[in-house]
């Protein structure tokens, strides 16, 4: 009985093990979402339509040394569907599947980790780039849309194994910050109490 | 005996969560800010960094050559500085090769007006005063808060290794905003930034025009850039 309880614990760790190494964990913490410029707007029942995948690769970057292909744990969609999602309710707006004021659809253009080989360090350069289109969720007409980039460039040690994860974190919360930000996206979204009042 | 053992250690690991839990922070000191001073300060240096690792990979090699094993502590420092410094003299090189002419605008102060741009687009504050000095007198009293801004370096950076290899124009800029009179730093930021476009060497050191605008391009993202991350900062008021 023990060898055989010993056994699962070699295979569950070996099987964390794997889990560890399948992909960057990239993501946008929960707990480094602030309100901003995007809460004032009065709050909008908003739904995220369809995160399309428009690169033309599925790997974000490739390995300096191994030539691996380097790729998420979870699909770049699911990343950035979750990142604006937070970045919405944190802001006031409520993300429904339901009835909604205004959906926002996004497309992700770019999920990629450049890494360039140095004398004693590796220079890493993340970039996200989305584009977010707003429809009125009545009418369905376009109101607003734009493209987001974020870039990170960050020098680190060959061995600095989350390095690689962080870089594109950041990369993906400067895209984030800058839709919360957006002066012009918080008027648009303003806009539409005025068209839906009418 | 062995519940009490147990409420005690429940009450220490409760007791141990309440104490660690941190405060909830207090509204930001720069809440009530609506009247700011922007400070164009600071030296900027032009350089194309390039990350490579040519000049010191025959150092790195010899490194790595068994006999030499034992004082690989004792040589790396010195090969990193032999390394900076070949790297400094290709700097030099490259710098005159992708000299550009800003027409006299100090990147300094083409990051300070897109940060101005982009907060009075966010009408966020009801003044926003640039200042190439220190505000004296009224000006200075006025002012609820200082941003001073400071380009410390730009140019192109190598992104992507290929044949032939990509860069982009970059702007390391920073900004920290300070209350006049106590000189209390109320927030600060560091932002390396990087235009979006990646083009070969030779698209920059051919076209003279184009460097320009990709420069000026990538200094009015670096404004936009640290306005966005203070408005980001600062709670929506609501």
């Amino acid at each position: 009985m023990s060898a055989r309880r010993s056994l699962w614990l070699v295979v569950l760790l070996a099987a964390a093990g794997c889990a560890s190494t399948a992909g960057l964990d990239v993501g946008y913490p929960e707990a480094g979402v602030n309100r901003s410029l995007l809460a004032s707007s009065p709050a909008r029942r908003v739904a995220i339509g369809p995160v399309t995948d428009r690169r033309t690769e599925a790997r974000i970057g490739v390995e300096l040394e191994s030539k691996k292909d380097v790729v998420t744990r979870r699909p770049v969609t699911e990343i950035v569907r979750e990142a604006l999602a937070l970045e919405l309710g944190k802001n006031g707006h409520v993300v429904t599947s339901g009835a909604t004021d205004v959906v926002l659809s996004a497309a992700v253009e770019e999920f990629w980790l450049d890494a360039i080989s140095g004398y004693s360090n590796v220079h890493y350069v993340g970039k996200v780039a989305i584009a977010l289109v707003l429809t009125d969720g009545r009418g369905g007409q376009r109101v607003f849309a734009r493209r987001y980039v974020g870039i990170k460039r960050r020098l680190a040690e060959p061995d600095a194994r989350d390095v690689p994860r962080e870089v594109m974190d950041a990369a993906l919360a400067r895209a984030m910050h800058d839709v919360a930000t957006d002066a012009e996206l918080v008027r648009a979204l303003t806009r539409l109490t005025t068209a839906a009042a009418r | 005996m062995r519940a009490v053992a147990v409420l005690l250690v429940l009450a220490v690991a409760l007791s141990g969560c309440a104490s660690s839990a941190p405060p909830r922070p207090a509204a930001r000191p720069f809440d009530h800010v609506r009247q700011l001073a922007i400070v164009v300060s600071g030296e900027s240096r032009f350089s194309v960094l390039e990350h490579r690792a040519e000049p010191g990979r025959t150092f790195d090699e010899v490194l790595k050559w068994g006999v030499l094993s034992p004082y690989q502590a004792l040589l790396r420092p010195v090969a990193e500085l032999v390394h900076k410094g070949v790297n400094w003299l290709l700097d030099v090189d490259r710098k005159a090769d992708a000299a550009v002419d800003l027409g006299g605008i100090a990147p300094r102060s083409v990051v300070s007006a897109a940060f101005v741009q982009a907060l009075e687009a966010s009408a966020r504050f009801d003044e926003i005063q640039i200042y190439a000095r220190e505000p004296l007198g009224e000006d200075r009293r006025r002012a609820e808060a200082i941003v001073r801004i400071s380009v410390p370096a730009w140019g192109l950076v190598r992104v992507r290794e290929g044949e032939p290899d990509l860069v982009s124009a970059f702007a390391d800029a920073r900004a920290e905003m300070v209350a006049p009179g106590s000189g209390v730093a109320l927030w600060e930021a560091a932002e390396d930034v990087t235009d979006p476009e990646r083009l070969p060497l030779k698209s920059f050191t051919g076209d003279r025009d184009f460097t320009r605008q990709q420069l000026i391009d990538v200094l009015q993202r670096a404004g936009h850039r640290l306005a966005s991350e203070l408005l980001y900062a600062r709670s929506a008021g609501r």
